[in-house]
């Protein structure tokens, strides 16, 4: 007789069992929030998984939907779980097994292809930007919505990638204080070069080294939490093998969603799918173990050595108001919010200003908001109401991708939203927030 | 089984999007947060008062069991559908339909959530007191169906305490009112007391109204640190014998702090005894003397550190751990069984050396817990269900503990109502015909007996 494969491997079904069903973790999620409905609640979803993996519940293709429509994975219910259960690794290795059994869709399976060989990317990105050339000027973008997200608000491509601006390694001028290896991700290299350029500007400028290595792959982060495990271990591979190196003080992210995976996935991905017979050995567990512990969110980073940074220059100008908005994978994932507040408060360019809810999810959640539109766009527009209220002209953040979801809906109010380390860099400069 | 026709009567009520059918949503509604479980046929939810009252006269007139249900927080299995039949889910009846700060009373619907309602008051300078744990999730309905409490009760008693009305829907889909508006109302029996912690034995409650207080301008807390438990527990009958009425008096227990410092990091001591919790309000000045006095009582009883908060922010990471302290009972073991077995405070410190004494005896972990100031006590068995022979001693053990605290002159239950896990015991409080009125009650309010059967009336 053919011998059932476990759904997950015994270390993360455990988590099941821990649930006591005390519901605390219902008003966190802001799916739940909106339907209020069980099954969109994270424990709803961990009683089903419970079911699946004692094998008297099939993944059906409705099973399927809930896990990928209701969830943002946005960690918010591993935060407020007093239990400890990590909805989050139970949901994503569901979300595997109901992409085996259901496929992914094309396009996602042709993004995640791109996404997972940074050529290929390197390629789309132009041709996406000559597509937008081409065909695309104001008067289409203005009408365009994509999900929830309307287009006119997304920033254009890079020149040129942004890796292709530096040389491998900066130096400071000057005494170096630490040497650091920058992981820049995606979104800075091919969308927000000017982040990175922030990044390696305020580094250089405190007395750190940045080596800033060729031919980045994609973390792999997007495409395992959509259930493709196999493209998204090429991606971890890679990353392990570049990054986890012992002669350097730390790995800097700037990216909320790659240092959450950097940080908490890998070894959590690593070890389960080494459980469960999928071809990882205990080298490359303990290698995703070490990069784990020398990752660091480039605000974290900054605020950990406040007094390398060189002082400000005086600032005349009138002080702009600023908001912050905690990024799911930051502040839930990494306990990263306090630090980019006490950063904003130093700077002499901004008065900060505290919205309501800041640590609530915007809805993007990557895809999800293309795929998902409606509950989405319910989602954001609580966001967009809180940061509305503070009368901010930029909301500061450190996620590429809330910084798309709130920037795309804030911009018909001339709000801006920005990485906490452009703005450091700007103060930095002497100039204004916008300037 | 309900027949398709049937709930094609009800999808037409509620629409196709709030009748809910699939195995997983079926799942889904078929637990609580007790341990017990049971599958339901459909789940209803139902968008307003007519909604409720058209199903009922369905499920009324075809006899199918309707086990309503909030956010299904309660400890007890009071939402869990034993019959099967329909979960009436009254989460998307969230409104605040009235706010009067002039008359100082609000009305909600019974989906409303309790914490939204706490922040919306406060805006306006008032007050809604009852505060179950469950507070961020749980609602209004759900907390009149099992008459919840919560650490404020010290002082402020319970969610009956607070009400000035409901909307209650009967079995067969008639609407009634019980109460008003007005701070005071004799007209008639006391029908919400009736339904008050009737678990939705009796009727389904849609609406409620509150009562509302100015918000204390002061309030501070304290923690004091035992290093014996016994010393912890003679505090909080002395504090309560001197004549100072704290908001919230809460007792726990080295494995209880234990277990919620390793989820929430807020630095508690590990190696204590005994730890209390205690806040108080009003007046900046005569809070400040109560503190005073208790610190000292605490001082004479043993107590080995005494810290005051200084902040709201402080006060907020007290209290935050208090109100995990069920979900934090499950990282080491899955199942927690918490019982709400409530004595009178004076017996407090012989109801704990007795549940302490007990846990040794059948060789248990319980955590003790308790809002110690009403004398109410939360012992938590850590354990797992999947272990027979250990389970065996568990259902030992609890019977055990109903019978002290009845000994002790207590009762039950003092906030999480009886549901499944302690209806076997409650002929040690009631007797015969106690309990054969209840029976009686419901056979006129419910004579198919299809709302919430298979719980404590029988």
């Amino acid at each position: 007789m053919e011998q059932k494969k476990p759904v997950l491997s015994d270390a993360t079904g455990e988590h099941v069992y821990h649930c006591a069903k005390c519901g605390l973790c219902l008003n966190a999620c802001p799916v739940y929030r909106e339907t209020l409905v069980e099954s969109h609640s994270p424990r709803g979803k961990v009683q089903l998984a419970k079911h699946i993996i004692e094998g008297d519940l099939d993944i059906t293709k409705h099973m399927s939907d809930i896990l990928f429509s209701s969830c943002l994975l946005c960690g918010s219910c591993v935060a407020a779980c007093p239990s400890g259960v990590r909805q989050d690794a139970l949901f994503s290795g569901l979300r595997w097994r109901a992409a085996e059994r259901y496929g992914l869709g094309f396009t996602k399976k042709l993004f995640f292809q791109v996404l997972s060989r940074g050529w290929l990317m390197s390629t789309s990105a132009w041709f996406g930007k000559w597509v937008r050339k081409i065909f695309g000027g104001p008067w289409i973008e203005n009408r365009m919505k994509v999900g929830n997200l309307p287009v006119a608000g997304v920033p254009p491509m890079n020149a040129k990638p942004f890796n292709d601006e530096f040389p491998e390694i900066v130096r400071p001028d000057g005494a170096v204080n630490a040497r650091v290896l920058y992981f820049h991700g995606c979104a800075t290299n091919y969308v927000f070069g000017d982040v990175g350029r922030a990044v390696v500007s305020v580094l250089t400028r405190m007395g750190v080294e940045v080596e800033i290595p060729k031919n980045q792959s994609c973390c792999g982060l997007p495409i395992f939490l959509s259930g493709d495990r196999k493209t998204s271990l090429t991606c971890i591979r890679e990353v392990v093998h570049a990054f986890s190196r012992k002669d350097v003080d730390a790995v800097i992210v700037d990216c909320a969603t790659c240092g959450s995976a950097l940080r908490n996935e890998y070894v959590h991905i690593l070890k389960e799918l080494r459980d469960l017979g999928e071809g990882v050995d205990d080298d490359l567990v303990a290698a995703a173990e070490h990069l784990a512990g020398i990752t660091k969110n480039v605000s974290e980073f900054i605020d950990a050595h406040r007094d390398w940074l060189p002082p400000f220059p005086p600032y005349t100008g009138e002080k702009i108001r600023v908001t912050y908005h905690d990024p799911c994978h930051l502040v839930k994932g990494q306990n990263v919010g306090a630090q980019p507040r006490r950063l904003l408060k130093l700077l002499p360019t901004v008065e900060f200003v505290e919205m309501a809810e800041a640590d609530r999810c915007c809805g993007g959640g990557g895809e999800y908001q293309i795929e998902y539109g409606d509950m989405s766009a319910r989602i954001t527009n609580r966001k967009v109401e809180n940061v509305r209220k503070t009368d901010a002209e930029f909301v500061a953040t450190g996620c590429p991708g809330c910084n798309i979801t709130i920037g795309a809906h804030v911009a018909k109010d001339h709000v801006k939203a920005i990485h906490t380390v452009q703005l450091i860099r700007n103060a930095l400069d002497g100039k204004g927030p916008g300037e | 089984m309900i027949r398709e026709e049937t709930i094609q009567k009800f999808r037409e009520i509620v629409g196709p999007d709030a009748c809910l059918s699939s195995v997983e949503d079926l799942i889904n509604y078929s637990y609580d947060s007790s341990v017990d479980e049971a599958m339901p046929d459909v789940v209803l939810l139902p968008q307003g008062t007519e909604q409720v009252s058209a199903i009922m006269k369905v499920a009324n007139e075809e006899g199918i069991p309707v086990t309503p249900r909030g956010a299904g927080t309660n400890l007890s299995g009071g939402t869990v559908p034993m019959k099967g039949g329909i979960v009436l889910v009254l989460t998307r009846m969230n409104r605040l339909i009235k706010l009067s700060k002039e008359d100082r009373y609000a009305i909600v619907e019974a989906g409303h959530i309790n914490l939204d309602l706490q922040n919306r008051v406060k805006a306006e300078g008032l007050f809604y007191p009852p505060d179950p744990a469950s507070w961020s999730v749980s609602t209004l309905g759900g907390n009149v169906g099992e008459n919840a409490g919560g650490p404020r009760g010290v002082k402020y008693g319970v969610t009956r305490d607070w009400l000035l009305g409901l909307k209650v829907v009967l079995a067969d889909g008639r609407i009634i009112q019980a109460g008003g508006i007005t701070a005071k109302n004799v007209t008639g029996i006391d029908l919400i007391s009736l339904f008050t912690g009737s678990e939705g034995c009796l009727g389904i409650v849609t609406e409620v109204t509150v009562k509302l207080l100015p918000l204390p301008p002061f309030q501070q807390s304290i923690q004091a640190f035992f290093p014996q438990l016994d010393g912890a527990s003679r505090t909080v009958a002395r504090i309560i014998g001197s004549g100072i009425v704290p908001v919230a008096l809460e007792l726990m227990d080295k494995v209880v702090v234990n277990m919620i410092e390793d989820s929430a990091h807020i630095g508690l001591p590990r190696d204590v005894e005994g730890t209390l919790l205690i806040m108080v309000d009003g007046e900046e000045a005569t809070c400040r003397k109560q503190v005073e006095v208790m610190e000292k009582i605490c001082r004479d009883e043993g107590s080995s550190d005494i810290q005051v908060a200084q902040s709201a922010e402080e006060e907020d990471k007290l209290w935050l751990g208090r109100r995990s302290a069920f979900g934090v009972m499950s990282r080491k073991r899955p199942t927690c069984v918490l019982e709400d077995v409530t004595v009178p405070v004076s017996n407090l410190p012989a109801m704990i050396k007795g549940t302490v004494e007990i846990g040794k005896k059948y060789n248990l972990t319980i955590g003790v817990m308790a809002h110690a100031g009403d004398g109410n006590t939360h012992p938590m068995i850590v354990t797992d269900k999947r272990d027979r022979e250990e389970w065996k001693r568990v259902e030992k053990a609890v019977s055990e503990i109903f019978h002290l605290a009845v000994d002790l002159g207590g009762t039950l239950s003092g906030e999480h109502g009886i549901g499944l896990s302690k209806k076997p015991f409650i002929p040690l409080i009631m007797n015969d015909d106690a309990r054969r009125l209840m029976v009686e009650i419901k056979s006129v309010l419910d004579p198919k007996g299809i709302l919430n059967p298979g719980k404590f009336i029988e």
